[in-house]
C-alpha cells in the first residue's frame, strides 16, 4: 500500500495536481451547470453518454431497474469475489431475497435501542476529548461512524491494519473511480483479498463462539444455523463487506459538508443549534438533510441503458438512448429542480421527504436509510449544542475536499 | 403568494368506474380516519400537500361520452411541486389512474410504466399531461396564501380571547379605551406568541402581476379590435372613398335593424350609475373611439408607406387626409362587422333550444344533497356539451379568455359582483374543449350560492354558460340566461355530479371571515395607527 493514511496523498505531478484542482472546481459549479442543463437541455446525449437533469427523469430512470442496470457488478467482484452482493443485482426478485434476508439481521429496532445512544455517546465523548476544538471530518464524524457501526455489524479493524483505510480506499475503487486510477487498483488488490480474508476469519471465530454477542454477524451465523436461506458464508461475508465498504465511508463526507453549508448561513446555523439544544431531533435531522441538499454525496450515480429505451417519453425533451448507453442520474440536480421543488434555492428545513433523493429512489435505494436518518445529524448534535460554536481560524476553518471526499473542517466552541 | 388553479381530466375505464369509485371513497374514510400516526381528519393531506387550498376528485358520467375522473386543485405557487405533493400525499392515485384508458401515442408507454404492477414510476408527469389550464378563475382571497391565512386567523382567535378574557376583568380595560388604545394593548398582549407581525406582509398582489394582468387585457382588446379591422383594412387598400364609408355605415344600420333589440344591451349600464358616472363612461367611450381611429388610421398609413416608395412620415404627411378616410372607413367596417355578428348571434339565439326540465338521477342527486352542507363551505362540480358552431366557437374562447382577463384586472378583494362568497372557482373546457368544466369552491348552501349569481353576478354567469347546450334563452351572450332562476337552477343542478372527495385546508373560515383576519393581522403589524378614523375602521372588524 502507498499510504496508511484513510485518504489517498495529494498527487504529486503537476499534471496530476492540475487535474486534480480543476475536477476540484468542475465539482464545486456542477450545480451551475446543472441548472443550465435543466432549462436549455435537460437530456443532454451525446454518444455512448446521456444525463438525466430534471427531477421527474432522475426518478424514472431510478424506477426503471430492468431498463438501467446498475454498474457496480464488476468492481464489486473486485471487492468480494464471486460471489453476489445486493447493490450489484438488477433482477427485482434476487434483489429483493437478499435485502430481505439481510433486514432480518439489520432490524429497524436497533435503530432507537441500540444505535442512537451509542452515536450520542461516541459523539459526546469525541467532542468532551477534544476540548473546544475538533476536526470534524476525521476525528468527529469518521471516528463515531466506524466506532459504532463496526461494533454493531462484528467487523472489527483487521489485525495490524485500519477499517476506515480499507473500507475507505475500496468505497473510491468502487464508487469514485471512473478513470480507473492504476495505483488504487494496486491498492485495491492488495487490500480487497485482505478484506476477504479478514471477515471470513470474523465469520469462523464466531460460529465457534456462537451466541457470544448479539451483534449482526452474530445474527448471521444463527440464521446460518437454523437452515435459513440467504446465509451462506459466501452470503455473510459479502453483505458485511459490502455494509462496510458501502456505508461507513459516506457519513465522513456528507456530514462535515453539511456542516460547512451550515456554517455559511449562520441564521440558519443559530436555528439548527437551537433545535440541538431543544432535543429536537426531528427538526435537527430536517437541517442536516436539507443542508446536504447544499452539497450532496455526489453529482449523481451512474445507469447502463439495459434495452433501447426513451427517456421522458411523451414530453418535448423525450430522448431515446441506445442500450449500453452510460446514463448519468444526477440526483443532486434533481433536488434542485423548480418544477417539483418549491423554491430549491431557499433552505427550508421542514420540506417534505419526496423533495430529497439523497439516498436514491426505487429499488437500489440505500440499504441504510433508515440508519442514516437517524444517526447521521445525531453525529453533529453534541458539537451543535455547544456554545460560542464556529469556524476555527483560517483556512482549517473552511472545508477542504481531496477528490470526492471531504478531508478537513475544523471548529471551536467553549468546551 | 401567486394562487393556481389547475384540473387534471382523465378518460375513465367504463369497466373500472365502480373500482375507481370506491377508492376514491376509500381514500376519502382513510383521510377522515384519520390514517395511523395522524391526529386529525385530513393532517396526512395537509401535511404532504402543504399547497393546497382546495381539491377535489369527481367522476362525471355522461350518455354522450365515457365517464372522466377530475382531479381539481387550487394551490399556492406555480404547478409543478403539486403534483409531486399529490403523488406522495395519495397513496392509492396509481391505483385510481390504473382505472382510467390507456392514452393513444406516446403518453400510452408512459401509462404502461406507471401502471404495471409494484411500478414505482414517478406519477407527476403524466397527471400534468393530463392537466387542463383554466379559461377563467376567481381567488376569493387573493394573494393570500395558506400558511398566512392559517395563522391569520389563530391571530383572530387570539384576539378574540384577549377581548373574551378582558371581560372578566375588572375594570375591563379595552371598555373605556380608544381604538387606538385597543390597537397598542392587543399589539402588546399579542407580539410574544405572534413575532411575525413585526414582519412586514407581503403584497398580495405584486405590482408585476398587476402589470401584466393589465397589459394581457390590454393586449386581448387590441387583438380584437384588430381581428374586427381587418376586413376594413384591406377594404382601405382598395377605396378609401366617402361613398365606401357611407356604404359601409349604412350597411352597420341595417345590420341593427335586423337586430331589433340592440337597444336592449343598455340594459349592460348599471342602474345604479351617478350622472357624473354616466357622463365619465360617454368620455371614455368617446376617447376609445377617438383612439381606434388614430391608431388604426397609422396602421393604414404604415400599411400604404410599406406598398408605396416613400417613407412612413412622408406619406403620412403627404395623405394624413387620405388616412383618416382610411381609418374612418376602418371604424365603419369595424362597426359593420359588430353589428353583424351581434346578428348571426342573435340568430342562433333565437333558434337555441333551452331545456326547461332537464332530467334529474334521483340517486345522483340524493348523493349530491347528502354531501352538501356539512361545514361553512360547499363545492359543486358541474360539466356541460358546448354549443355547436363557428361563431360559439369562437365567441366561447374570447368571452371566456376575455372576462377571465377582466376579473383579473376587476375582482381584486374577494368581490364578484357584489358576491363575496366564491374562495377559487373556474371555468375549463375538456374532452377536446367540447365540454365546458365549472368548479366551485364557495360559502352557505348551494341555493343562495347560486341565488346570489342570479341576483348578483348574472351577466358574468351567462357569458360563461350561454355557450353550453340547454343553458336558459340568453340574449347577446350577456342578457337574461341566469335570470331565468328557475330554469337555470335546474339546468345547473342537472350538470353537476356528487364531489366524491372534496378537500378544504380552512374549513371554518368564510372568504369574508378571511379578509377580515387579513384586515386585523395587518392593523396589527403596525406598530400604531396615526389617524384616529383608521384605527376605528380596523377595529370595527375585531
Amino acid at each position: 500500500m502507498t499510504s496508511t493514511d484513510v485518504l489517498r496523498p495529494p498527487p504529486s505531478d503537476i499534471k496530476s495536481r492540475i487535474k486534480a484542482w480543476l475536477m476540484n472546481w468542475a465539482m464545486a459549479h456542477v450545480g451551475t451547470v446543472f441548472r443550465l442543463l435543466r432549462a436549455v437541455w435537460p437530456i443532454p446525449h451525446f454518444g455512448k453518454f446521456a444525463a438525466v437533469t430534471r427531477y421527474d427523469d432522475v426518478k424514472e430512470v431510478f424506477a426503471s431497474n430492468s431498463k438501467f442496470s446498475v454498474t457496480y457488478q464488476a468492481k464489486l467482484e473486485v471487492i468480494m469475489g464471486k460471489p453476489q452482493f445486493f447493490l450489484g443485482i438488477d433482477d427485482d426478485a434476487q434483489h429483493n431475497r437478499a435485502t430481505d434476508a439481510m433486514r432480518t439481521v439489520v432490524r429497524p429496532a436497533d435503530i432507537p435501542v441500540r444505535l442512537v445512544p451509542a452515536v450520542l455517546a461516541a459523539a459526546e465523548q469525541a467532542v468532551a476529548k477534544a476540548g473546544g476544538r475538533i476536526e470534524v471530518v476525521d476525528a468527529l464524524v469518521r471516528q463515531v461512524t466506524f466506532d459504532v457501526l463496526c461494533d454493531y455489524f462484528g467487523t472489527p479493524d483487521p489485525p495490524g491494519a485500519d477499517m476506515r483505510v480499507w473500507a475507505t480506499r475500496l468505497f473510491e475503487f468502487q464508487f469514485a473511480d471512473p478513470g480507473n486510477d492504476p495505483v488504487l487498483r494496486k491498492e485495491v488488490d492488495v487490500i480487497a483479498p485482505a478484506m476477504q480474508a479478514h471477515i471470513q476469519n470474523l465469520i469462523d471465530e464466531r460460529k465457534k463462539s456462537r451466541g457470544s454477542k448479539d451483534d449482526v454477524l452474530g445474527r448471521c451465523i444463527d440464521k446460518q444455523a437454523q437452515g435459513e436461506p440467504g446465509f451462506s458464508d459466501d452470503d455473510i461475508r459479502s453483505a458485511l463487506i459490502g455494509f462496510v465498504v458501502g456505508g461507513l465511508p459516506q457519513p465522513p463526507m456528507v456530514v462535515p459538508q453539511a456542516l460547512e453549508q451550515l456554517l455559511r448561513r449562520p441564521a440558519i446555523l443559530a436555528e439548527a443549534q437551537q433545535a440541538a439544544k431543544d432535543n429536537d431531533d426531528k427538526l435537527l435531522a430536517g437541517y442536516l438533510f436539507e443542508a446536504m441538499r447544499f452539497d450532496p454525496l455526489a453529482p449523481g450515480l451512474m445507469r447502463i441503458a439495459a434495452v433501447d429505451r426513451t427517456i421522458a417519453a411523451a414530453t418535448p425533451r423525450a430522448t431515446k438512448v441506445a442500450k449500453g448507453t452510460s446514463v448519468l442520474v444526477a440526483f443532486s440536480s434533481a433536488m434542485m429542480d423548480e418544477r417539483r421543488i418549491p423554491e430549491p434555492r431557499r433552505f427550508n428545513p421542514r420540506r417534505l421527504p419526496h423533495e430529497y433523493m439523497h439516498f436514491g429512489f426505487g429499488m437500489h435505494t440505500c440499504f441504510g436509510i433508515h440508519i442514516n436518518q437517524a444517526l447521521l445529524p445525531l453525529m453533529l448534535k453534541p458539537l451543535l449544542k455547544k456554545d460560542k460554536f464556529r469556524r476555527a481560524p483560517g483556512r482549517a476553518g473552511h472545508l477542504t475536499k481531496r477528490g470526492a471526499f471531504a478531508d478537513t473542517l475544523s471548529v471551536e466552541y467553549l468546551p | 403568494m401567486v394562487q393556481t388553479v389547475r384540473t387534471v381530466v382523465i378518460e375513465g375505464e367504463p369497466d373500472s368506474i365502480e373500482i375507481l369509485q370506491k377508492l376514491i371513497d376509500d381514500f376519502k374514510a382513510e383521510e377522515e380516519g384519520p390514517p395511523p400516526d395522524f391526529v386529525y381528519k385530513y393532517d396526512r393531506l395537509k401535511m404532504r400537500a402543504p399547497a393546497l387550498h382546495f381539491m377535489s376528485m369527481s367522476i362525471f358520467e355522461a350518455a354522450d361520452y365515457d365517464p372522466i375522473f377530475v382531479i381539481e386543485t387550487n394551490f399556492d405557487g406555480l404547478d409543478g411541486p403539486i403534483w409531486a405533493q399529490l403523488e406522495a400525499a395519495i397513496p392509492s392515485l396509481r391505483a385510481m389512474l390504473r382505472c382510467c384508458k390507456r392514452p393513444a401515442g406516446p403518453l400510452g408507454d408512459v401509462y404502461d410504466a406507471i401502471s404495471y404492477r409494484d411500478s414505482i414510476f414517478p406519477l407527476a408527469p403524466y397527471l400534468e399531461a393530463h392537466m387542463v389550464k383554466p379559461r377563467i378563475f376567481h381567488l376569493g382571497n387573493r394573494g393570500l396564501d395558506r400558511t398566512r391565512i392559517l395563522r391569520e386567523s389563530e391571530l383572530f382567535v387570539a384576539c378574540q380571547d384577549e377581548l373574551m378574557n378582558a371581560e372578566t376583568r375588572n375594570p375591563n380595560p379595552y371598555r373605556p379605551a380608544t381604538a387606538s388604545e385597543i390597537h397598542q394593548r392587543l399589539r402588546a398582549a399579542l407580539r410574544p406568541k405572534f413575532s411575525w407581525l413585526d414582519e412586514p406582509a407581503s403584497p398580495r398582489i405584486p405590482k408585476l402581476e398587476n402589470l401584466t394582468d393589465r397589459l394581457r387585457l390590454i393586449g386581448l382588446v387590441l387583438a380584437v379590435l384588430l381581428c374586427l379591422s381587418i376586413p376594413g383594412l384591406l377594404l382601405a387598400l382598395v377605396s378609401h372613398s366617402w361613398v365606401a364609408i357611407a356604404i359601409s355605415l349604412a350597411a352597420a344600420a341595417m345590420a341593427a335593424r335586423a337586430i331589433g333589440d340592440l337597444g336592449d344591451l343598455r340594459q349592460l349600464i348599471p342602474k345604479s350609475a351617478s350622472p357624473g358616472g354616466k357622463l365619465k363612461a360617454t368620455i371614455a367611450g368617446i376617447c376609445g373611439l377617438t383612439l381606434y381611429v388614430l391608431v388604426f388610421s397609422f396602421i393604414g398609413a404604415a400599411i400604404l408607406a410599406l406598398l408605396t416608395p416613400v417613407t412612413f412620415l412622408g406619406a403620412l404627411k403627404a395623405n394624413f387626409i387620405e388616412m383618416l378616410k382610411a381609418a374612418l372607413l376602418v371604424l365603419a367596417v369595424g362597426l359593420f362587422s359588430v353589428l353583424a355578428i351581434l346578428w348571426w348571434l342573435r340568430r342562433l339565439e333565437r333558434r337555441d333550444p333551452s331545456q326547461d326540465e332537464p332530467p334529474i338521477n334521483d340517486k345522483l342527486m340524493r348523493e349530491i344533497l347528502k354531501s352538501e352542507d356539512h361545514i361553512v363551505q360547499n363545492h359543486m362540480g358541474s360539466l356541460v356539451l358546448v354549443k355547436p358552431g363557428a361563431l360559439r366557437a369562437v365567441l366561447i374562447r374570447i368571452g371566456l379568455v376575455g372576462l377571465g382577463l377582466l376579473l383579473r384586472v376587476t375582482a381584486r378583494d374577494g368581490y364578484l359582483g357584489d358576491m363575496r362568497t366564491i374562495h377559487f372557482a373556474h371555468w375549463a373546457l375538456v374532452s377536446n374543449e367540447s365540454r365546458l368544466l365549472f368548479l366551485s369552491n364557495f360559502d352557505g348552501s348551494w341555493e343562495s350560492y347560486l341565488d346570489d349569481f342570479i341576483e348578483k353576478a348574472h351577466s358574468g354567469l351567462t357569458l360563461a354558460w350561454a355557450n353550453g347546450v340547454g343553458f336558459p334563452p340568453a340574449r347577446f351572450l350577456l342578457l337574461e340566461g341566469a335570470t331565468h332562476g328557475r330554469l337555470f337552477k335546474a339546468w345547473a343542478r342537472h350538470s353537476m355530479t356528487v364531489s366524491r372527495f372534496w378537500f378544504s385546508a380552512y374549513t371554518e373560515y368564510s372568504v369574508n371571515q378571511i379578509e377580515r383576519n387579513a384586515a386585523v393581522a395587518n392593523g396589527l403589524r403596525r406598530v400604531r395607527f396615526d389617524n384616529a378614523e383608521d384605527a376605528k375602521t380596523w377595529a370595527r372588524n375585531l
